[in-house]
């Protein structure tokens, strides 16, 4: 094999002292301060997570209105309800939400990259990310999907969506069936960011609900 | 053409591993992520008012996207997500004059000798408020413009192969390819920097192009009831 697919076996370390040293060189220099790199991760951790995405889910299926509203203009209809002021913030600033229903199936993906609405599905999972995942769900969505575990009919209808230029898909989930008696609140715990990607189904009795930092690697 | 943007198709790739479902597997990501957070909410063409950030550039999504478009595309697929991430940004601090090479490697050695010998502190508190000013509001691209979309709904569409240059945000998989216009999104929209000759740089519509996956994939296309849309800037797309 040549050197060029040869990995230092230091690499995690030299890594990790590398992003260190450039942090601490930073403050050094005024750039940022000894609590950018808190202040950021713990934004995210706790404000701007998967966890909005699903309480709007969770509305949408339980307020009709509100439904049509957020599938014609998803920033205008999520400004409506009861969020902290930055759902149209940084890589949310325009988006559009993808309905599933018993006819039709959405799948986001960014060949190019990464583009993901963050103030609703907060950071992007390392799979949405990974080339292969990329370059895959672009031609055989349908062969994806079942390796996720989502086997869809023959008569559905597959939409895949690549993000590339500036507005950010998501996907409306389409509610589990068990769930009427259901509030938001405990709707919303279903509800998991692989849902809202269109490569998994909610579960009316999902394995664990509620939004887990730990298992995203905060 | 640049590999790193003809993913879509590629044959022979296997089983997606995993999935991993983490957004950082380990834990200097977050470190490299939030310093690439704070350089977009510190970047000068934001208004900074009396923010007292040493930072003085212009950094964007573009700019890290340059990066990753000018790595050798062996070593795009050799290196995980952070750790292009990780050599872009350390390089473009070295090669602005904000910190020495010889400084970054003499603190990864005594990071690497002794951890808790790095000690940081202070900076002032108005940094970490624009930075969160910025995560809060955002950095809409959407331009008041009187501009006319030069195509509608319905409209056959075939994309250019533009040659590239050192940035585009055109696929591809999508170059030469024939689709129909099937959303108009509202308004223009202003990419990050001008492309040069690929075309981005002053506001201009963006449209939702679906594609058969026949025309794009041909024989390869996979059986059955889908549809492949793309989100495309108009620069991208000539009538069919």
């Amino acid at each position: 094999m040549s050197d060029r697919f040869a990995y230092d076996p230091d690499r995690e370390a030299k890594n990790e002292a590398r992003a260190k040293a450039l942090e601490a060189l930073l403050i050094e220099k005024g750039v940022i301060t000894a609590k950018t790199v808190d202040t950021v991760n713990s934004f995210f951790q706790n404000e701007m997570g998967p966890f909005n995405g699903a309480k709007v889910v969770a509305k949408a299926w339980t307020d009709p209105q509100f439904k049509a509203r957020l599938l014609a203009d998803a920033n205008a209809a999520i400004e409506e309800l009861d969020f902290p002021p930055f759902m149209s913030g940084a890589e949310g600033e325009h988006m559009k939400v993808a309905e599933n229903t018993d006819t039709v199936h959405n799948l986001i993906i960014c060949t190019l990259c990464s583009c993901y609405p963050w103030p609703t599905l907060g950071l992007p999972p390392y799979w949405y990310k990974d080339p292969t995942f990329r370059a895959r769900a672009a031609r055989e969505p349908r062969a994806v999907l079942k390796e996720f575990g989502v086997d869809l009919d023959d008569s559905v209808e597959v939409k895949v969506w690549d993000s590339s230029a500036q507005i950010r898909w998501w996907v409306l989930p389409k509610r589990p069936d068990g769930t009427e008696g259901m509030g938001e609140e405990e709707l919303a715990a279903l509800v998991t960011p692989e849902a809202m990607m269109g490569v998994a189904v909610v579960e009316a009795n999902p394995p664990r609900t509620g939004y887990d930092p730990a298992a995203q690697g905060f | 053409m640049k590999l790193q943007h003809a993913l879509g198709g590629l044959e022979g790739l296997g089983p997606i591993q995993g999935p991993e479902t983490k957004v950082f597997v380990q834990p200097w990501e977050k470190t490299i992520f939030a310093i690439h957070v704070a350089m977009m909410g510190l970047s000068k063409h934001l208004d900074l008012k009396d923010v007292p950030t040493a930072f003085d550039d212009e950094w964007t999504w573009a700019d890290l996207r340059k990066g990753a478009e000018a790595m050798n595309p062996f070593d795009y697929f050799r290196y995980r997500y952070y750790e292009k991430w990780l050599g872009g940004i350390s390089g473009f601090f070295v090669q602005q004059g904000y910190i020495t090479a010889e400084e970054l490697e003499e603190k990864t050695r005594q990071y690497l000798a002794d951890p808790a010998s790095i000690k940081t502190e202070g900076g002032d508190p108005k940094i970490d408020e624009q930075v969160l000013h910025y995560l809060e509001t955002g950095d809409s691209p959407l331009r008041d413009a009187a501009i006319t979309p030069a195509f509608a709904v319905g409209d056959k569409v075939v994309v250019r192969d533009i040659p590239p240059t050192d940035h585009t945000r055109l696929p591809g998989h999508l170059r030469g390819k024939t689709g129909v216009i099937d959303v108009v999104y509202d308004g223009v929209y202003q990419y990050f920097c001008s492309t040069g000759p690929d075309g981005l740089g002053e506001p201009m519509p963006i449209y939702s192009v679906k594609f058969e996956p026949s025309e794009l994939w041909e024989e390869l296309h996979e059986d059955g009831n889908t549809a492949f849309f793309a989100d495309l800037f108009e620069v991208y797309l000539e009538a069919a």
